[in-house]
């Protein structure tokens, strides 16, 4: 018996120890950021008042980010989290919010802060009916492509850190000012580089561009996906290829996370040019938020330039 | 087109040449009639001259839009805006603050979240015994495991969940049935009911979530099944950057099959707090380079007084996460090992003690599982374990696997089990059907 009662010392000198090594909280917010998207803004919108930690990196699917528990202790410490939201980090957020015991950050509390809460979704689904494929019940959550959700996204974080730091409130309208300033100047050029892309049709390998072909006049005729989520077919493909044959499309656009075999295939056989673009900000090397649509729209007119060259 | 006045203007004078050759040609006694006509040519010429101007002011009107259709057809084109973005596809809130921090989803999802798994195979046997590994059957269908899952938030400081199965060889049952703190002050979380014990890697996952189609005869041999227990577990989430998490437990006993460590008066006796399992684990993680990992963990389960019984077991998995682009997607090497320390009685008919032996019985698994185009992955899991109770009952086992998801809902898997050992021996193979109904996740846990 003597021996159980050393091991119970033992795993309580244990969980002193571990107490004992958690240092004070740093000064600034700790905040995690789910995407490199949010990430971005949060840290423009919060200055040296924020210390932002990223879980997802630009280049790997939103909707398969590994659930590592180096971000659980992460999560842990975190004074706020912020999510692109619509359900677009459901494969990794709720497991690692779980497992961090920090009741702050779980949604509705203080601490968590959803990008989306003032942008009015799009292919919101009528039924949630998984034979219509993995659909997100709030919506499309890909907005972040469209510089102008920025603006939105901007406001939602702004007032979520303003919400955790009260004492910061000024300087974070502060930056939510410098940020839509930087908006304001950045959009228009957006958009004199998107030009070209207006009326050109295009297919992509997942559902997810709704709000950048909105925002420059792309004509989206399809996606390589047989549905959301759900892999290709062979006579899918079939039906895909005839109609990019029929609407005589330019533009094959593959997301960086996706295996791009089967949109090359496509383009060969259509005669179409394959753009390669990141649903998320870094996976074309810019990790700025704007930079990274820069990227992508620059991509998209490239490929489009060399569909049609003048 | 300019309009032409010509033809008014003709008209009025016509009119008066008439007037006026009537006048010059009437007799001198017609004067009263002369001047009557004189005074209605006056009036005439009033209205000829108010028509006159009122035909000016129209001509100047015209005119000066006539100037202006010439201008603007003179003018060069203006130059050529960029085209204007069409509307934005978004709504801007009123300015007030959001009075929520979240969007909610329109179902009721959280509050319970509910789903459903079935689990089906196929299996055939090319022996007609096996050992106590398991039990031949040749060819077979069965229903391996359908779990209703329910889980929910309790209040602001607890969780409930509850898996309910049924199987074909175990009928159903209340598999793990559990309370969750969730706003304990230093990291801890308490668990209480019936769930099972944070013993190892794969003991404490269910079976749908094994990356196999069975749980590996090693732990199904030492553990009893997975670690399904009642009692109570508290962890402990170190605050350090670095990941280390502690867990202490007691229960009854742990293992699903498992009928040993009861109590200390026999099967049917009396059980007193020295008979409780007890349960120790600690679990780090390192993040070896931006793709690779490793999580490490050790645990410890003794039975104090019945059998004096200590079964420790280490994990080590290794994982490469590369990201989700091209066709070879990522690797996982997992390990575990136990070693079963255990006292067994000899006993009589009436029941008394003729002898006591100590044994030491080893056991384990390593596998390795390769992901490839988002829907594929294979491997292959070796398995070495000794019965605790026999140690000359040896069992081998290699079983290489393919698994192909054609949604994240749905899973067929292909198994081969090749088993030899002392008392061992049989090739089974399993065609695995597995899908899931509603939002399904065990969490971080079985990650």
């Amino acid at each position: 018996m003597a021996s159980h009662s050393a091991r119970h010392w033992i795993f309580g000198c244990i969980l002193t120890l571990g107490l004992a090594v958690a240092g004070p909280a740093a000064a600034t917010l700790r905040v995690v950021a789910s995407t490199p998207d949010v990430a971005d803004i949060t840290a423009q919108i919060g200055g040296d008042r924020v210390s932002v930690t990223t879980i997802a990196e630009g280049t790997q699917d939103p909707h398969k980010v590994p659930v590592k528990p180096s971000f659980v202790t992460k999560l842990n410490r975190a004074d706020a989290l912020v999510v692109q939201g619509l359900g677009l980090e459901h494969a990794f957020v709720p497991a690692l919010s779980e497992a961090a015991r920090n009741a702050n950050i779980l949604p509705g509390a203080p601490g968590y802060i959803d990008a989306s809460l003032y942008v009015k979704p799009l292919e919101v689904p009528s039924s949630q009916n998984r034979t219509q494929g993995e659909l997100h019940p709030l919506g499309n959550p890909h907005f972040n492509l469209d510089p102008e959700q920025g603006r939105l996204m901007a406001r939602a974080i702004a007032e979520g850190l303003e919400r955790v730091d009260p004492p910061g409130a000024e300087s974070y309208r502060a930056g939510l000012a410098k940020f839509n300033q930087k908006l304001d100047q950045r959009i228009p050029e957006l958009a004199r580089i998107a030009a070209p892309l207006r009326g050109v049709k295009a297919v992509s390998y997942h559902q997810d561009l709704i709000y950048l072909a909105n925002r420059y006049g792309i004509d989206l005729v399809g996606t390589i996906e047989d549905k959301p989520g759900i892999p290709p077919t062979p006579g899918h493909l079939e039906d895909l290829l005839a109609t990019m044959q029929r609407e005589k499309v330019q533009l094959v656009i593959h997301e960086i996370s996706y295996d791009p075999s089967v949109g090359d295939n496509l383009a060969e056989r259509t005669g179409a040019h394959v753009a390669t673009i990141s649903s998320m900000a870094g996976g074309l090397g810019k990790p700025g938020y704007l930079d990274s649509i820069q990227a992508n729209l620059e991509a998209l007119v490239a490929a489009v330039r060399a569909a049609s060259p003048s | 087109m300019r309009p032409s006045f010509g033809r008014e203007r003709s008209a009025v004078a016509v009119a008066f040449l008439i007037g006026s050759t009537a006048f010059l040609s009437m007799p001198a006694d017609a004067l009263t009639e002369v001047e009557k006509l004189r005074a209605e040519l006056a009036a005439a010429k009033d209205q000829l001259s108010q028509t006159q101007d009122e035909l000016g002011a129209t001509r100047a009107a015209l005119d000066s839009l006539t100037k202006r259709v010439d201008a603007m057809e003179a003018a060069p084109p203006p130059p050529q805006a960029p085209p204007a973005p069409p509307p934005a596809p978004v709504a801007v809130a009123p300015a007030p603050m959001a009075e929520t921090t979240a969007r909610i989803l329109p179902v009721n999802a959280d509050n319970p979240a509910i789903s459903f798994v079935v689990d089906t195979e196929l299996s055939s046997d090319t022996q007609d015994s096996w050992e106590s590994i398991g039990y031949a059957n040749g060819v077979n269908f069965s229903l391996q495991n359908a779990e209703l899952f329910i889980s929910a938030p309790i209040d602001p400081f607890l969780r409930g969940y509850a898996s309910i199965n049924g199987s074909s060889d175990h009928g159903f049952d209340v598999e793990e049935a559990a309370l969750v703190t969730t706003s304990l002050p230093w990291n801890l979380t308490v668990k209480g009911g019936r769930f099972f014990a944070d013993f190892g890697r794969l003991p404490h996952w269910h079976d749908e979530a094994l990356p196999f189609v069975n749980r590996p005869p090693s732990i199904d041999r030492i553990i009893g099944g997975e670690s399904q227990a009642e009692g109570a577990e508290i962890s402990w989430l170190a605050p350090i950057e670095h990941f280390v998490q502690f867990t202490y437990g007691v229960y009854n006993t742990v293992g699903a099959d498992n009928t040993d460590d009861v109590n200390s008066n026999g099967f049917f006796g009396r059980r007193d707090w020295s008979d409780l399992n007890m349960l120790g684990r600690v679990q780090t993680y390192f993040d070896l380079t931006d793709t690779w990992n490793l999580e490490v963990g050790g645990s410890w389960l003794g039975v104090p007084h019945s059998s004096d019984r200590n079964l420790w077991g280490t994990d080590v998995t290794f994982r490469h996460q590369p990201g989700t682009q091209g066709f070879y997607q990522g690797l996982v090497w997992g390990t575990e090992w136990l070693w079963n320390r255990e006292k067994f009685t000899e006993r009589d008919d009436t029941g008394a003690v003729i002898g006591e032996t100590r044994d030491h019985r080893n056991g384990g698994y390593t596998y390795a599982e390769a992901f490839f185009g988002r829907r594929f992955s294979a491997g292959v899991r070796f398995d070495y374990s000794q019965s605790p109770d026999d140690g000359k009952d040896t069992a081998n086992t290699i079983s290489p696997f393919i698994t192909w998801q054609p949604s994240e809902f749905q899973r067929l898997r292909f198994q081969f089990d090749d088993t030899w050992g002392d008392e061992q021996t049989n090739q089974r193979f399993t065609l695995q059907w597995t899908a899931f109904i509603g939002s399904h996740s065990h969490g971080f846990a079985q990650r």
